[in-house]
């Protein structure tokens, strides 16, 4: 096979990613496990502490994963039947959560549902009560209800849209056909989005079972998941240890990778989008079902709504003195050491040229995505897909060991933030390239060939700008990716390399929660920014880029 | 089997489009075609029938009785759909089988009716195959046998040919038709297709712009269109204005592109300007010019199966004229540039009433 120039740039970030990812991740891994006996790795895994965090991993996982599809599920099936006002604003709406950085949720969190938080307050004034009564925020209820706030937006997109695609006539003909509602439900509509049930199971699994940043701030330090001791390890400097923790992670987000990739064509095969969804209005529901929407509608506004519009009341409501108070968007104006003003400029920054750079790659490496030759495609692909199989906390480890302290740049490791915000943005920039890249017609692609146009005119005149929307919202979704990364950067960062980010999760273990609340805005605005910039450019379609 | 009356059954849309008043009766066992170009409510009208989209004012009755309360699961209708809509989760077996079940028949009588249905539309070897392994003609049969599989009342088929290429449509077209009449169960059919319809109904209903143009048996369509969207869509018309000279008993004198006619149609106005329609078939052509006759230019001759189609133009309006004489075609195409004059039968001209 010969190779041609292009493939050689092509290959460009293949190798860039090998070598700034691929390479170091698989030196710390296999030194940590070289400096290690079997008895030591025998006794490391089967001590009580390990059994513990194993049991807490996988344990908290499916149990946040089914609370998720059971709050997600039938928001899916109501966003796909229900003929409302306003459905393209709720379902845009939804992509909200996915882009909030994890840290910011939690503040949110602490607020709606911690000690003192708007819940408590309600609770209290209803008991009379002078102290806390409801705390749902912190340990195992506050994580599963995190990781339920992220995913069952994500579950409910997948599900609405699996429902769009069902045919009306297909619904027509079961129901001709004699079958009851129920009937109709249990042997046509069920079979059809099983496949993105299972999709979005995975997907959420898979999100929970890395998930630092909320295991981190609402675990209480006592509940260590894999990744929470991956990330003490690292720090403690127990490199055995961590490599293998790194590699049972490793095999099973693996694991679920194939899954989800198998399980995931399945939910795309079955039936394009529909025309004409056949739709219900509120009226036509029995009055039990129609309470029953309302219920849900209230339990999905203190769930999701409550949290973003708490973060507001974060910013200026001190939980310990039970004041209001200033100090919160004082302390981001505030220069020096002590100030948020620094973490704010590097946040900005990082991210900026992370954002740069991953949409720099994320051109060709989509591209490679799309060629002809055989090898190309499914590297990139699964390249693609690696920073989101490894926990950015292994990479940023890599990073430092193999990369920065060879070279000297430990001492003000800032360039590794920014390449390891780049890795983590990479795969939504390249992804949402590589979605408008497949919508460009190939047929006007030959046009321009026949009208004469070389390789680069075509690339230039043509081919670019009908890429430009979709590298805007790739730009912008590896922005918010970035600006809201905190566990690399957490591992990298020396303090004058705080980002926001990193300073919420300070000042949170601090018990600053104004600092932190005033900061946690600032993002949230950040992203909601990013958000309506996002919807903007690709006018409601951001589903696909997810 | 069901006697079906649609009075006066209207649907407004959104977008302003109305659909009705439509008013028809299709009789027990009987085959009618809703036929019409697209946009034209055949299949809001099936839809209405079916249960599917509410009706704004008029009545669906089966045998006399109002079925607006009758949710579509107890209709007994059986339906195939444009699309198809198989189960797609399902075998072939599985989708026919779907409506005995859902009317709880026990185990045996399902299996022996499926397997009945089966033999009937040739599709016993593929029961076990699941839906993305059958062809769109394969498809199309289990979609028919899934429709009768409960024995119903009414069957309602909306265009479902449409997907298929010409040679299998027609086959089809002739086993539904052959189906329909050992089963007997009353069919209302749609489609776009003049020679689908044609070849397969007892009677055909010409859908314009949401009302109906004309019903008919299909002989009676074609030799007398009522109005010139119908002898222009059932392709049977040539359509010329003319004004009437004068009347006498059924005879009329009348007077097209400046010639005299005289025709035999006891429903011709005795004065005024009239529509008229001439089949094909029933144009002449002649290399000799003589008094009452039509000059005009030959544009094109299509050969087809047993004729030829010959394309004219005079006054700037095209005419279409069948032959089936071969000398005749040699000297058109001999001398392409000299005008020919057309002639037509006194019986063979319809006047259009509306």
């Amino acid at each position: 096979m010969r190779i041609t120039r292009e493939q050689l740039i092509l290959a460009v970030p293949l190798l860039l990613l090998t070598l700034f990812v691929l390479y170091p991740v698989l030196v710390v891994v296999v030194s940590g496990l070289v400096g290690l006996t079997a008895s030591d790795a025998m006794e490391f895994m089967s001590s009580p502490l390990t059994q513990f965090t194993v049991s807490l991993t996988f344990n908290q996982a499916i149990l946040s994963t089914l609370m998720t599809l059971a709050v997600g599920l039938p928001g899916g099936l109501i966003l796909g039947k229900l003929r409302f006002r306003g459905r393209t604003v709720v379902r845009a709406l939804l992509i909200v959560p996915f882009v909030l950085p994890p840290i910011v949720v939690v503040v949110g969190f602490l607020q709606m549902f911690g000690e003192y938080g708007i819940l408590d307050t309600v609770a209290m004034a209803i008991t009379g009560s002078e102290g806390s009564v409801l705390n749902l925020a912190t340990g195992l209820p506050g994580i599963l209800l995190a990781h339920t706030f992220y995913n069952a937006p994500l579950v409910m997109l997948l599900v609405a849209a699996s429902m769009e695609r069902l045919s009306p006539e297909v619904e027509e003909s079961a129901e001709l056909l004699g079958a009851s509602p129920w009937q109709k439900f249990r042997r046509v509509t069920l079979p059809h989005i099983l496949p993105s049930v299972a999709a979005s199971g995975i997907l959420t699994y898979m999100f929970c079972f890395m998930s630092f940043p909320i295991v981190l701030a609402l675990g209480e330090g006592r509940l260590r998941t894999i990744e929470y001791r991956i990330w003490d390890a690292f720090r403690t400097a127990h490199y055995g240890d961590a490599s293998l923790l790194v590699v049972l992670q490793i095999a099973v987000t693996f694991v679920l990778a194939v899954a989800y990739v198998r399980v995931g064509k399945d939910s795309q095969d079955s039936g394009a989008t529909t025309t004409s969804v056949r739709r219900v209005t509120f009226g036509e529901y029995s009055p039990v079902v129609r309470i029953g929407i309302l219920l849900y509608l209230a339990f999905m506004l203190v769930l999701v709504a409550g949290p973003i519009a708490s973060i507001v009341r974060a910013a200026v409501y001190d939980p310990i003195t039970r004041t209001y108070t200033l100090d919160g968007l004082a302390y981001l104006v505030t220069p020096g050491s002590n100030g948020g003003l620094l973490p704010l400029v590097n946040s900005l920054f990082y991210a900026g040229l992370s954002t740069i750079l991953a949409v720099a790659l994320g051109i060709p490496l989509a591209y490679a995505h799309r060629t002809r030759s055989r090898a190309l495609p499914s590297l990139s692909s699964g390249m693609m897909l690696l920073p989101l199989g490894i926990s950015s906390i292994t990479i940023a480890y890599a990073l430092m060991r193999v990369i920065a302290v060879p070279t000297g740049l430990n001492i003000n490791p800032w360039p590794l933030i920014v390449l390891a915000q780049t890795v983590i943005g990479l795969p939504f920039s390249a992804r949402s390239i590589e979605i408008s890249l497949r919508s460009i017609d190939p047929e006007v692609l030959e046009q321009a060939d026949s009208l004469g146009a070389t390789r680069l005119q075509r690339l230039f005149f043509v081919e670019l700008p009908l890429l430009a929307p979709g590298i805007l919202v790739g730009a912008v979704f590896a922005f918010a990716m970035a600006i809201g990364e905190m566990s690399a950067t957490l591992l990298i960062a020396s303090p004058e390399n705080y980002t926001l980010a990193v300073a919420i999760a300070h000042n949170l273990g601090g018990r600053d929660y104004v600092w932190a609340g005033a900061s946690a805005l600032l993002l949230v605005a950040v992203c909601v920014i990013a958000f309506l910039l996002i919807e903007r450019i690709s006018e409601g379609a951001t589903g696909g880029a997810l | 089997m069901v006697r079906v009356v649609l009075k006066g059954l209207i649907r407004r849309f959104a977008d302003d489009t109305t659909v009705g008043p439509i008013n028809l009766e299709i009789e027990d066992g009987e085959l009618l075609t809703l036929l019409g170009p697209s946009g034209s409510g055949k299949t809001t009208t099936l839809k209405m029938i079916a249960g599917f989209i509410e009706l704004d004012e008029g009545k669906v009755m089966f045998d006399g009785v109002e079925v607006a309360r009758v949710p579509p699961r107890l209709r007994e209708i059986g339906m195939v759909h444009q699309s198809i809509a198989l189960f797609p989760n399902m075998t072939v077996y599985q989708n026919i089988s779907f409506g005995p079940e859902m009317a709880g028949w026990s185990r045996e009588r399902t299996i022996q009716r499926v397997e009945d249905l089966a033999d009937l539309l040739g599709i016993r070897h593929l029961l076990m195959r699941s839906i993305s392994e059958i062809s769109g003609g394969e498809a199309q049969r289990v979609a028919l046998a899934r429709a009768l599989a409960k024995g119903p009342k009414l069957l309602l088929l909306d265009e479902p040919l449409s997907a298929l290429d010409p040679q299998l449509r027609e086959r089809l077209q002739m086993e539904i038709r052959g189906i329909q009449r050992k089963v007997g169960t009353t069919t209302i059919y749609v489609t776009h297709s003049q020679d689908e319809a044609f070849a397969i109904s007892d009677r055909v209903a010409v859908l314009q712009e949401g009302t109906i143009a004309q019903v008919g048996a299909p002989e009676k369509l074609y030799d007398n269109p009522s109005s010139e969207f119908v002898a222009r869509f059932l392709g049977s018309g040539n359509v010329f204005s003319g004004v009437v000279e004068s009347k006498d008993g059924d005879k009329a004198t009348i007077i097209i592109h400046g010639k005299r006619f005289t025709i035999r149609n006891p429903h011709c106005p005795s004065s005024g300007e009239v529509r008229i329609s001439v089949k094909p078939e029933d144009i002449r052509i002649s290399q000799t010019a003589h008094k009452d006759s039509i000059s005009a230019k030959v544009i094109g001759i299509t050969p087809q199966v047993g004729s030829y189609r010959i394309i004219l133009s005079t006054d700037g309006s095209t005419i279409v004229a069948l032959t089936y004489d071969e000398d005749l075609v040699r000297d058109l195409r001999n001398s392409p540039d000299d005008e020919v004059s057309l002639s037509f039968h006194n019986d063979s001209i319809v006047i259009l009433s509306d």
